[in-house]
């Protein structure tokens, strides 16, 4: 398993963002769904290493994150693309990539290829000159998913990776998406449902910091079969029908 | 479209969606197909400072996050020498020594703009990268801080070339340019902004300066006094420990 999360919880002073949750995942793309405040980012910051747990215990890739030398072998095979990407805007976009995936300590001289390659597959090869400030906010979103994949990582996490993406984008994401899932744990934080069921193998769903399901987009869809859940598509109609459940449960245990 | 849902029918939402997305797939394939050759990456080999620094840090990476300090960038070296060499300049006239008043503030202004967390955009992404961001502020700040000492020196020497006391004026302010500089660094860490560290540095320095003025009417105690190299010492260390605090793994609340 490259994820092993036991009982983990996250507060921000008086706020519990995680409360307690429990998961393994290896290969394979896991979108990770829930409303806004369900505790998805903090979650992600966590396998990122940027913030550590307040209590229970994680493993990532075989380690554990809490010693230096551990983490840093973790950061190395880690591709994480933050919510809220800031950038460098006289950077151009090979700079960008290129500065990130030295930072990951790549051998040098496998760089420059590494980053022509990230910069290609996210197709924008034809601004790898262009300065970060002239980009659209989907060309950056796709700027930071070059960083986020540039070493080949084996634990990458997305959060909100199709958030400015137009449609064909999107689209060529969510095959790259697929492609990086064969090898690698992946993990994509989204509020879009049709994302999850196009390049998702499993799904869980977040809700007031816990995990309220967990299976794959089939079996989130058959939760919504029979229910006058709201939603467009069925497997949305299973979200809704997931999240109403777990309200009520834990409506019923307060 | 829903991987592994009952077969939908055709008219279903779930049949919608997947027709769509397969024509969407369709469309993309056609388009990259119709597409010319894409531009190769535009890689600039790194510069003959990175890759000595590189060779000297056995780090690229923190070579890169080097040369890439705002306050090591061209447009604040041109500032921190024209300012340095002003008080050079004007030291004989004004009979005050302005370099040794002017360097430490300089210097703690570049290292408040060494550091990250209210500098960098990408700051959230830095934590995560096998290069520690504590490395990162190090490397950064000694940098930052030999450069402006070295700078200070060079206007030291032309200034007390005049005034034949260049050496007890270099001694005098490097001490205090210490203390200050890790004021800076440890109101940077712990505000998480650059503009409150350089304010407290230019701040601190300027009620030193003044306080001492009104003690005793000279504008050079701050950096002429002996007896105050031990305490500019323990403030340093305490500031900088507080930096060290403050740049720690958070444990969580």
């Amino acid at each position: 398993m490259n994820i092993e999360i036991t009982d983990v919880t996250r507060r921000f002073g008086r706020t519990q963002a995680v409360a307690g949750v429990s998961l393994d995942a290896g290969p394979g793309v896991l979108g990770l769904l829930g409303p806004n405040g369900a505790g998805k980012t903090s979650l992600l910051r966590m396998l990122a290493t940027v913030i550590p747990p307040t209590t229970g215990a994680l493993r990532l890739l075989g380690r554990d994150p809490r010693g230096y030398t551990p983490r840093r072998e973790i950061r190395r095979r880690l591709g994480y693309l933050p919510q809220n990407l800031g950038y460098y805007p006289g950077f151009t976009v090979t700079e960008f990539v290129e500065y990130f995936a030295l930072l990951k300590e790549m051998p040098a001289a496998a760089v420059p290829a590494a980053v022509a390659a990230a910069i290609e597959r996210v197709d924008l090869g034809g601004k790898a000159r262009a300065k970060l400030r002239t980009l659209s906010g989907g060309m950056l979103r796709r700027v930071g998913i070059a960083q986020a994949i540039v070493n080949q990582p084996d634990l990458l996490l997305l959060d909100e990776p199709t958030a400015g993406l137009d449609p064909e984008q999107r689209v060529a994401f969510r095959a790259l998406l697929r492609d990086l899932g064969q090898t690698a744990t992946v993990i994509v934080s989204t509020h879009l449902v049709e994302d999850v069921g196009a390049a998702c193998t499993q799904v869980a769903v977040m809700d007031a910091g816990r995990i309220v399901f967990h299976g794959t987009p089939a079996e989130l869809t058959e939760r919504g079969e029979g229910t006058d859940a709201a939603g467009d598509a069925p497997l949305e109609r299973g979200y809704s029908a997931v999240l109403a459940a777990a309200r009520a449960s834990l409506r019923a245990s307060a | 479209m829903n991987i592994g849902a009952a077969r939908p029918s055709a008219n279903s939402p779930a049949g919608f969606e997947r027709r769509l997305e397969a024509e969407l797939v369709t469309v993309v394939a056609e388009r990259r197909a119709a597409r010319p050759a894409a531009v190769p990456a535009a890689w600039v080999p790194p510069g003959h400072a990175e890759r000595a620094a590189a060779r000297l840090l056995r780090s690229p990476g923190l070579a890169r996050a080097l040369v890439t300090t705002p306050s090591l960038l061209l447009p604040w070296l041109i500032a921190t020498t024209v300012i340095l060499a002003a008080g050079a300049v004007a030291t004989p006239g004004t009979g005050q020594p302005l370099v040794a008043l002017l360097a430490p503030a300089v210097a703690a202004a570049g290292i408040a703009y060494a550091y990250g967390p209210g500098v960098d955009p990408a700051w959230e992404l830095s934590r995560s990268m096998a290069v520690s961001d504590r490395l990162v502020l190090l490397v950064r700040a000694l940098a930052v801080f030999g450069l402006d000492a070295a700078l200070g020196l060079a206007a030291s020497a032309a200034s007390g070339a005049a005034s034949g006391a260049a050496a007890a004026v270099t001694f005098g302010w490097l001490v205090p340019m210490t203390a200050l500089c890790a004021l800076a660094l440890a109101v940077s860490a712990v505000t998480r902004s650059a503009s409150a560290g350089m304010a407290a540095g230019l701040g601190c320095w300027a009620v030193t300066v003044l306080s001492a003025r009104v003690a005793d009417g000279r504008l050079t105690t701050v950096v002429s006094d002996p007896n105050l190299i031990v305490p500019y010492l323990a403030f340093a260390m305490c500031c900088a420990a507080v930096a060290m605090y403050a740049t720690r793994i958070p444990r969580g609340a």
